[in-house]
């Protein structure tokens, strides 16, 4: 076992953060505050589509509050989320626009001494607008005469006009489909929809900023990226970079809904830019919910398969509805197609997606990225087809799946890469019998009023966006460790811990690398003058492609280390090694063999310093070449009641195959936190519009807009986690990724077990109880 | 607009404020006073994050009225315990890997420190019916529930 010689890696350690966030010392985006702060509102559209003919803001001025409007903000069409390279950067707005798009979208900003007058201020606005015809689905925004959102936006610098609301459209093939259809004996085809999940971060989205005298600006924002919030904030507003400074501040639960810079940043800094004072701007809970939405997507799926089980061709088409904005629909739609792809060996594969503007909430990257969504989709099909063949859905799955030695595509048709790690047959056969899979008997034999039933789908997801060749996607972070003089170590990087544990897992590689206990190493804080670029902490990157570049600066750091070392102890510094030793909690460098040969960390550090030798440090600018795949496997059981239509989870296995598990017990936590929000999607969330009033019809408020609490969440007691036993070689220490892969097989098991408890097929998720009634009345034979 | 002289106990130390009758208390706690550890999720009583135990009750303070509070002790995540002294409930959750991102955690702190104080015996089901109101959308709630049930006291066998 490779584990075995770890000291640091895979132990379970405190939290550096912990104690902070128990004792309500951390301090979050929303809790920042500053001398002469100005509070900020957002003027938001109660209309789905107008133009704003005029605003007047004479009344809010009168009380001393700084307005600002489409004229006072620069006419630069940006794209809040900027991952990928410029000519694939679709960009559709302003800071603030002289036309609305959706509900909620703000248009104009107020700042004033405190947050009652700001509002009181925001509401004395008069505006006129001119009401334009709204559309809210799809397919009737795809026709032709429908209301337009747009005549043109720009991808990249270039003009990009826009027809019949189509954002983009992405077909990716390979082989001949059709050839592959008529090679099978037995074709499926159905469609598939998912909802419009709200993120439901418990922290809305919020920034606080201050402009410096020297004209730039600092802003502590709610972000997976301060990087790509800097750039960003510089191209709109013409900001030098260097006078740009973005603070890394803990962020009270994203799951991609601060993937971007998001929309509130680039309008406290025009209000603070305006006052010259520091501007504070923390979006209501309403507000946060019009805000972004996870992408609803319609998916026809169709399949053909030898009687033996064995795939002969796929073809996926999609439509997904991205709302009012394209955030990041193209890149979503590679890879959507690289989910599909990577589940199970095709030889004849074709997909075609298209992305529609609608007049909601724009839709954005939420854990998984489209991965939940094709999943769905995929693996409800495989039960599908294992019926039909009689086969064991388990068999088939093992019969096809992608593993090792197969390509893989982590982000697209542009990001590739090889399987050199794969536990799907390990967590499948486990799993099996974790779950008593062989218990498990057909829906017709299942009678009275509750009735049980256990499903199985898998899933996976990229670490990061790494690839041989540069693709589409920007992928690389940045890291320094340095080496104290009392043998401690601090290690800064851009990377954000979303609650994970990213940072921490980034402390144990420096611990190991330099050979140094866990408690020594401290993670400096982070802003963007201080740390080279890191893209984003998204994708499942963190610790695949974060922690690669943290390892680079620690051997860099130890590399040095060791050769000061090596003229202290007149030894070659290749002969030398490094262990923690708990007699004096530090690293101790020592010559294997030798007992005279032998001083600790901190020493050799003090002794450079005295000498003047300089500092044991390590910078490191890392891309990885890779993106291996995380497995995972759900198998759920689920209990429903055929009376009240309503579904309970409970029982659940989650497994992961995340190579080697950094920080094992919130890893667990990981999957487990996965598992709650799958089964929201698969049952319970939504956000619905009114067609008259394009409103959510939930009001934008968590007393209708359900999640699970925790009397709801029936597998807090009965959910059962492993890890599979493999590792990764291109990844720190074995890693590969856990994040988004989490929630990536859920839905998919849930639906797979109401069949099995009710055999009835939903292909429409969120499955409610109306909706399971409805079929239940649709469906006579089902005894009561 | 009329206002009223309040005088509370935060976590032991006296504090006074004029607010108006419709300030909330979580609206004096972050905003006159800087008490940030109570967080601020939907300010409608739905999401329990600015839980705060008011004279030994667990009450989201969004939903009292400032003026409700007036001679009456508040305790917040930062009095249940301190980073050199903390409380069990905390040394658990941190223990247990029950905070993720760690917003809702003062909140289900506040929530979980009542119920020990009046149920120190309590069982799972109680624990979750206690925390029914603190969302969190990071963890599930198994390893919340783990830490709390560790930090209370082991039922006779």
């Amino acid at each position: 076992m490779e584990q075995n010689k770890f000291h640091a890696i895979g132990r379970i350690a405190r939290r550096k953060d912990g104690i902070a966030k128990v004792t309500g010392r951390e301090v979050y985006s929303s809790d920042v505050t500053l001398p002469h702060l100005l509070f900020a509102r957002v003027l938001r559209s109660p209309i789905p589509h107008a133009r704003i003919k005029s605003i007047n803001t004479r009344e809010a001025e009168k009380m001393g509050a700084v307005c600002i409007t489409s004229e006072d903000t620069p006419d630069i069409k940006y794209n809040e989320r900027q991952v990928s390279i410029p000519e694939k950067t679709y960009r559709d707005r302003v800071v603030l626009p002289d036309k609305v798009r959706h509900v909620g979208e703000g248009f104009a900003a107020v700042a004033a001494k405190t947050e009652s007058l700001a509002e009181k201020a925001m509401r004395s606005i008069e505006v006129e607008y001119e009401k334009l015809p709204a559309i809210f689905d799809p397919y009737e925004a795809m026709r032709s005469g429908s209301p337009q959102l747009y005549d043109e936006i720009c991808l990249g610098d270039t003009k990009l006009p826009i027809e019949s609301n189509i954002a983009c459209h992405r077909e990716v093939g390979e082989g001949d489909v059709e050839h592959g259809f008529k090679e099978a004996d037995l074709v499926v085809e159905k469609e598939f929809r998912t909802g419009r999940v709200y993120h439901a971060q418990m922290e809305t989205k919020s920034v606080v900023c201050r402009p410096e005298p020297d004209g730039g600006i600092s802003v502590w924002p709610t972000t997976q990226s301060i990087h790509n919030t800097r750039q960003l904030l510089g191209r709109i507003f013409s900001i030098s970079l260097n006078k740009l400074n973005v603070h890394r501040v803990p962020i009270g639960g994203s799951f991609g809904s601060s993937i971007q810079m998001n929309t509130c940043i680039p309008i406290c800094v025009a209000l603070a830019l305006k006052a010259q004072k520091p501007v504070k701007l923390v979006l209501s809970r309403e507000e946060d919910m019009y805000d972004h939405c996870k992408y609803p997507v319609i998916i026809q799926l169709k399949y053909g398969v030898k009687k033996d089980g064995t795939i002969t061709a796929g073809e996926l088409k999609t439509i997904v509805d991205i709302g009012g904005h394209n955030i990041q629909a193209y890149p979503l739609l590679g890879c959507m197609a690289g989910w599909f792809v990577s589940l199970y060996r095709m030889p004849h594969l074709q997909f075609d997606g298209t992305a529609v503007y609608t007049n909601k909430a724009p839709g954005c990257a939420m854990q998984g990225y489209g991965n939940p969504q094709v999943s769905f989709a995929v693996e409800s099909m495989i039960d599908i087809i294992a019926e039909e063949l009689g086969m064991d859905p388990i068999a088939l799955r093992l019969k096809n799946y992608v593993g090792l030695g197969e390509t893989f595509w982590g982000q697209g048709p542009t990001v590739r890469s090889v399987i050199r790690s794969c536990g799907v047959e390990e967590m499948l056969l486990k799993g099996k019998d974790m779950i008593e899979w062989d218990q498990r008997v057909s829906p017709d034999k299942k009678t009275g009023r509750y009735r049980k039933g256990v499903g199985v789908a898998r899933g996976f997801h990229t670490s990061g966006t790494g690839a041989p060749t540069p693709g589409e996607v920007i992928d690389y972070s940045t890291a320094m460790v340095k080496v104290n003089e009392d043998g401690s170590a601090d290690f800064s990087t851009a990377l954000m811990c979303h609650g994970g544990g990213t940072l921490e897992a980034g402390a144990k590689i420096v611990a190991e690398e330099l050979g140094i206990p866990i408690d020594k190493v401290g993670i400096s804080p982070a802003d963007t003058r201080s740390t080279g670029y890191d893209v984003c902490t998204h994708a499942t990157r963190g610790i695949y492609c974060g922690g690669a570049s943290i390892q680079r600066a620690a051997k860099e750091a130890k590399a040095k280390l060791l050769k000061f070392a090596s003229r202290l102890l007149d030894v070659n510094p290749e002969a030398l090694k490094i262990q923690p030793r708990e007699e004096s909690d530090q690293g101790h460098i020592f010559l294997p063999g030798s007992l005279e040969k032998h001083i600790p960390v901190g020493e050799v550090a003090k002794m450079a310093q005295y000498k003047g030798w300089g500092t044991a440090i390590g910078v490191a600018s890392h891309r990885q070449v890779n993106c291996p795949p995380c497995f995972v496997t759900n198998f759920i059981e689920v209990e429903v009641d055929t009376y009240t239509g309503e579904i309970k989870t409970t029982r659940a296995v989650a497994a992961v195959d995340c190579g080697t598990p950094i920080n094992p017990d919130l890893a667990a936590g990981q999957l487990e936190g996965g598992l709650c929000r799958g089964i929201g999607l698969a049952l319970l969330e939504s956000t619905d519009y009114d067609p008259e009033t394009g409103r959510l019809t939930c009001g934008g408020t968590f007393i209708d807009y359900k999640f699970y609490t925790p009397v709801d969440m029936p597998p807090v007691d009965k959910v059962k986690t492993f890890f599979a036993d493999t590792y990764e070689s291109s990844g720190p220490f074995g890693a590969k990724g856990v994040g988004e892969a989490a929630n990536n097989a859920t839905a998919a098991a849930v639906v797979n077990a109401i069949y099995n408890a009710i055999g009835i097929r939903f292909a429409e998720a969120p499955v409610t109880p109306e909706r399971v009634l409805k079929a239940l009345q649709n469906q006579p034979d089902v005894e009561k | 607009m009329m206002t009223y002289s309040i005088e509370t106990n935060v976590n032991g130390r006296p504090r006074a404020a004029e607010v108006t009758a419709r300030d909330t208390l979580l609206d004096v706690l972050r905003d006159h006073w800087d008490v940030f550890e109570v967080k601020n999720g939907c300010e409608q009583g739905d999401c329990g994050v600015c839980t705060v135990i008011l004279s030994g009750k667990a009450v989201n303070a969004c939903l009292t009225l400032a003026v409700q509070a007036n001679g009456k002790d508040v305790v917040t995540a930062k009095g249940i315990g301190s980073p050199k002294e903390p409380h069990l409930l905390q040394t658990k959750f941190v223990e247990h890997g029950a905070i993720q991102c760690g917003f809702c955690t003062p909140g289900m702190l506040t929530s979980a420190k009542v119920l020990l104080d009046q149920n120190p015996k309590a069982n799972r089901q109680e624990i979750r019916e206690a925390i029914a109101g603190n969302l969190c959308r990071c963890t599930g709630y198994k390893k919340i529930v783990d830490a709390i049930e560790a930090a209370a006291a082991k039922p006779e066998s």
